[in-house]
């Protein structure tokens, strides 16, 4: 079994507990082993709107936390995905930066050289893991579950810093949910933004975003909704109500995260992916099976 | 001689448009200065329908050097850093870092900070995470919390102290 | 070797004598070994200057000259006729480069004026030993090859056969006519584009002096100006041109008949295996795609070939072979035109996801008459007529990702398609044009611009992010800088206008004629402004949209100044080659052929006198490139005017304290 540290965030250990709860199940059945490491903290990427010095420097600190355990990291969210990714690119192309940076972590005795690679749940799951054994493992294929993919923005952009999957045609996401049996198809709205961000300033408007595709999804006859995100999946799914009300829709989409509809077609419980932690109607799908 | 703005009767700030042009070279980002307004970025960009955000008259103030009246607005501060007007620009400028680069130049001249902002900032200062732990309420009307779920304990900076030394020592620092 | 030099410091007005002390520079170099005399000018490449340098050679009978001067590459011609005329060898001449190697590179006056010595002292200490050279006549072949067989290569073909000489005008595709013949119509004049076109391709095709090679590939080119031998490959038509009427019965009765995408139309239409690329192709004889053929590609098509049972002048003749054929010519002409950027590279805008996102080419042939459509313009996902037609301009031009240079005429294109879209489908129709600028900067463009501006169109100054396929239309969203609004378009046909690109092949292309490309890859011109049709390779011209974007009329202009460019070789019996090559001594010669195989002019050969190989260079071939010479490991490959006798002397001089 390869080890990887796993790397929460925030979003996810403190409220976000259905996709913790799933990956911690899901991986390991595919062979890959999830350590726990003391001492993380914020990313900084929500405040980098405040300091971006402080982003940089909280990104750099994890980073050289994994580096002292000598793992590579799993990072379940996509932000902190993207400021750990940005952070690599700044401090390993430039010295002055590299060595500013390493100053302030000196205080807390860490120091950052680049060791440690940074993985997203997709990343492992389509590079590492591989098609082949996802469908080896399928159980239970959701058969005809006809899905709408939502990738979140800091997963697939800015390319240039390096991301895991195409900026303006992803397919990962899709190619796990074939193999699993179901029946992905794209959407003209599949690259929006869930605004999750603006929950910080904002959180009427980010809701708007939220509840506005929602809506086009569910006018477009999808069946489930599946994220990847613990930002967009507060939005899309623990807030459904709120955004429905916002946009003056009824909002009825079951919300999964992947690694949850992925464990039910493993046929995994329903209990030990977090199903129950679910706010928006999953109940509508017969999940397990045909 | 002399450029007014005589909406605002401001005059180009070409100091602070040169920290920002460093700013962004340091970080790897392209200068303001190669934008030809094709506008590709506002015709895109998510907060634009919602909160009126305008990524390339926020490039062209930056051109032409009209600073404050960006850094005292409302408006930067609705960017959602979905990055799509980085990906999409022809001349790689990236209007969301510029936007970055104007909100940390608002907080550092001790403009108020909007919003939660300041909850999120204390909270990664004392336990070093944006909030705690929270008790979720399940489907079926249930309370629960993380050791409920079966979830071991949280990672948390292990010297709160050191941590926060550290933290306090960065917040004034400038890219 | 000369015993009686005269050094000759210019001053360029204040280019040279602004940063270093040109009086200073006069005395010291009159106090060098072997230095005569020693004067200054302001201007040394003046009439006033050349007097001086001649009369001085007559007065104080010098044998060498050295000239304190700019660099070489700007008046070193003129000075070889200047001192030449003066009665000295051209060759006993050395440019010493005290501008942009000295006053134009420095701020301190007192350094740059010790530099300056210091290149004049070596430059002196070569003079000592550089020694007369001759030129060596080349004979030149007056006839030319044109590569390309679109507007541009038609233009420069016909120039030259008016004057006189043999043209070979090759074609890659079955058909010339190029670009040209895919269009309806030309900006700004509405000239029908096949009209104009078809009466200059006739007159290239009857010209006596013009051998059409069409359906032709270039295989290799060696040689040099005056004197090149190209080997031409005639593929395989698989059809007997003295036979084939051209009637197109053939085509009709093809089994593929529909099932292949046809090239002239774009993609926008289909064709059989065996084909004529569009009506008025030239030559009108059918060819056999040997890529799609049943009978070429598996073996066996159905019971028969259906072509060889309905060609009445029994002209099929699957028995056909390429052909290669080797012709001798002076000069070349290059014109191969462009290619259109893949839209597909701007994933954003829908192209190849959706059927009604098309290319301003592909529009260009859905107007067309002769195009798929037969002039009628219909959704391609549905066959119906377009309500609302949206255009975006800059597909991948001016941008840093994609290609960063402007298209130059796709403004004028769109332009035009708006004229000819409202004359087919009524003043009604909405046309929207989605630009950044408008570049309408040729003779009568503006006016056409303004005309087009009275006719009911949508301009809107932006750019959109996206093209979003709603499955029974398209939408646009895009910020109108003019309004400061955001509109959504909802349309039902979007063209691209996409940038122009260099041919795929470009790169090997300008690898097989040793000529280069600039950085956007199109190729590379000797000199911008002042020599845009001259490649760095004597006798090698380009022009058209192989050597960077342009309309027809700067085409058809460029291409007249690339015959009179080539004619100016043709017309002359014989060039006189550059001395400035290298020479074997071949006592020092063991025959070890590393010169050989560094040699990209194919120069070198091995020759056998007595028992001893040795090294033989070809003077008409030879480049003087030097790549031999630093490969030598013996010193017997030398350059004459620069050999190591000469050089070593000037180094050491010039780096003396």
């Amino acid at each position: 079994m390869k080890k990887y540290g796993l790397y929460p965030g925030c979003v996810m250990p403190t409220e976000q507990y259905a996709l913790e709860k799933s990956i911690r199940e899901v991986l390991p059945y595919l062979d890959i082993e999830i350590v726990d490491l003391k001492g993380f903290s914020c990313c900084g990427e929500p405040l980098k709107s405040v300091n971006q010095m402080m982003t940089l420097t909280l990104s750099a600190r994890n980073l050289a936390i994994a580096e002292k355990e000598g793992l590579d990291l799993l990072v379940p969210c996509p932000m902190c995905h993207l400021a750990l990714s940005d952070c690599k690119r700044i401090l390993d192309t430039d010295p002055a930066m590299n060595q500013k940076i390493n100053k302030f972590l000196e205080d807390e005795g860490l120091k950052y050289t680049g060791k440690s690679s940074i993985y997203h749940t997709v990343e492992m799951l389509h590079n590492i893991v591989g098609i082949e054994k996802i469908k080896e493992k399928v159980k239970k294929p959701l058969i005809e579950l006809k899905v709408a993919t939502h990738y979140g923005c800091h997963l697939f952009r800015p390319s240039e810093v390096g991301r895991p999957v195409d900026s303006e045609n992803p397919q990962e996401i899709e190619n796990i949910l074939k193999a699993i049996g179901a029946n992905p198809i794209d959407y003209p709205e599949k690259l929006e933004c869930c605004g999750g961000l603006l929950n910080a300033n904002l959180p009427e408007s980010a809701l708007t975003k939220t509840g506005q595709k929602l809506q086009k999804v569910q006018e477009q006859g999808f069946d489930v909704f599946i994220d990847v995100c613990p930002w967009c999946h507060r939005q899309y799914d623990s807030k459904q109500k709120k955004a429905g009300e916002t946009v003056a829709a009824k909002l009825e989409m079951p919300v999964l995260y992947l690694t949850q509809l992925l464990g039910l077609s493993f046929g995994i419980s329903e209990e030990k992916i977090g199903l129950n932690l679910n706010l928006s109607p999953v109940d509508k799908l017969k999940l397990g099976g045909k | 001689m002399s450029i007014t703005d005589l909406t605002s009767m401001g005059e180009p700030q070409t100091e602070l448009r040169k920290e920002i042009n460093d700013r962004l070279c340091k970080l790897q980002d392209e200068i303001s200065d190669y934008c030809y307004q094709c506008g590709k970025c506002t015709s895109g960009c998510e907060a634009h329908k919602l909160l009126e955000l305008e990524p390339h008259k926020i490039v062209a103030l930056l051109k032409r050097g009209l600073i404050d009246e960006m850094v005292n607005s409302d408006v930067i501060w609705t960017c959602m850093s979905c990055f799509k007007c980085r990906e999409r620009c022809p001349q790689k400028i990236a209007p969301v870092e510029i936007l970055f680069a104007l909100k940390n130049m608002a907080v550092a001249s001790g403009k108020q900070i909007p919003g939660n902002y300041t909850a999120l900032l204390q909270s990664v200062l004392s336990i070093g995470l944006l909030q705690d732990i929270k008790s979720v309420t399940t489907r079926d009307n249930k309370t629960l919390n993380r050791s409920d779920i079966g979830l071991p304990d949280i990672s948390k900076p292990t010297d709160p102290t050191k941590f926060q030394m550290m933290i306090s020592k960065i917040a004034i620092e400038k890219v | 070797m000369s015993n009686r030099i005269g050094v000759f410091v210019c001053h360029c007005g204040i280019n040279i004598a602004s940063t270093v002390d040109v009086k200073d520079l006069v005395n010291y170099a009159k106090a060098l070994d072997k230095v005569i005399v020693s004067k200054d000018y302001k201007y040394m490449c003046s009439d006033v200057g050349a007097n001086l340098i001649k009369d001085s050679i007559k007065k104080d009978k010098l044998d060498g000259i050295v000239i304190a001067c700019c660099s070489p590459r700007m008046h070193e011609h003129t000075f070889r006729g200047v001192v030449e005329a003066g009665g000295v060898n051209a060759f006993n001449l050395e440019i010493s480069n005290i501008r942009e190697q000295c006053s134009w590179a420095h701020d301190d006056k007192e350094l740059a004026t010790s530099k300056a010595k210091a290149l004049i002292r070596g430059a002196v200490a070569k003079a000592k030993l550089l020694e007369p050279l001759e030129s060596s006549k080349i004979k030149v072949v007056p006839e030319a090859l044109v590569i390309g067989g679109g507007i541009s290569g038609i233009q420069a073909a016909l120039d030259l056969a008016e004057e006189g000489h043999k043209v070979y005008l090759v074609e890659k595709s079955p058909s010339i006519g190029g670009r040209m013949a895919q269009l309806d119509k030309t900006f700004p004049t509405l000239d029908c584009s096949s009209c104009i076109l078809t009466p200059k391709m006739m007159e290239v095709a009857n010209n006596p002096n013009v051998e059409l090679l069409t359906y032709s590939e270039i295989v290799s080119v060696d040689g040099s100006i005056g004197n090149y031998t190209v080997k031409i490959k005639k593929k395989a038509r698989y059809v007997d041109i003295d036979k084939c009427t051209g009637c197109g019965d053939c085509i009709a009765a093809c089994r593929l008949k529909g099932r292949i995408s046809s090239e002239f139309d774009e993609g926008m239409g289909k064709r059989s295996a065996i084909y004529l690329p569009f009506p008025q192709a030239i030559p009108l004889k059918c060819t056999i795609d040997n890529e799609h053929c049943l009978l070429l590609t598996k073996g066996k098509c159905g019971t028969g070939p259906l072509c060889v049972e309905s060609c009445e002048a029994g002209a099929i003749d699957f028995k056909q072979k390429d052909k290669e054929i080797d012709v001798n010519v002076g000069a070349i002409i290059v014109a191969t035109g462009y290619d259109l950027l893949d839209p597909q590279s701007l994933y954003e805008y829908g192209y190849g996801r959706s059927k009604d996102v098309i290319t301003s080419l592909q529009m260009e042939r859905l107007i067309s008459s002769s195009g798929p459509t037969t002039g009628e313009i219909l959704r391609p996902s549905n066959g119906e007529k377009p309500k609302s037609i949206t255009y975006i301009l800059c597909v991948g031009s001016r941008d840093e990702t994609q290609c960063s240079w402007c298209c130059r005429i796709g403004c004028m294109s769109a332009l035009k398609h708006v004229y000819l879209l409202k004359e087919k489908l009524g003043d009604d129709i909405e046309i929207n044009i989605c630009y950044t600028d408008i570049r309408s900067f040729g003779k009568g463009y503006e006016e056409f611009y303004r005309n087009i501006r009275g006719m009911n169109t949508n301009f809107f100054r932006g750019r959109p992010s996206e093209v979003r396929n709603e499955r029974s239309h398209l939408s646009i969203d895009i910020f109108d800088t003019t309004t400061n609004k955001l509109f959504e378009i909802k349309t039902d046909l979007v063209v691209l206008v996409p940038a122009l690109v260099p041919r795929a092949d470009a790169g090997d292309f300008a690898r097989l004629l040793r000529i280069s490309q600039s950085a956007d890859g199109f190729l590379l011109e000797a000199h911008p402004k002042l020599r845009p049709i001259d490649t760095f390779t004597g006798g090698i011209f380009i022009t058209g949209c192989c050597q960077g974007p342009k309309d027809i009329q700067d085409s058809v202009a460029q291409s007249s100044g690339a015959a009179a460019r080539a004619a100016n070789i043709l017309s002359k019996k014989e060039l006189e080659s550059e001395p400035l090559i290298s020479c074997v001594e071949e006592d020092l010669c063991s025959g070890c052929s590393t010169c050989i195989s560094v040699c990209a002019y194919s120069a070198i050969e091995l020759v056998k006198d007595d028992d001893k190989s040795h090294a033989k260079v070809n003077e008409a071939l030879c480049m003087g490139c030097g790549a031999c010479v630093a490969s030598c490991p013996s010193g017997a490959m030398q350059q004459r005017g620069y050999k190591d006798k000469q050089l070593k002397p000037m180094i050491e001089e010039t780096l003396k304290k």
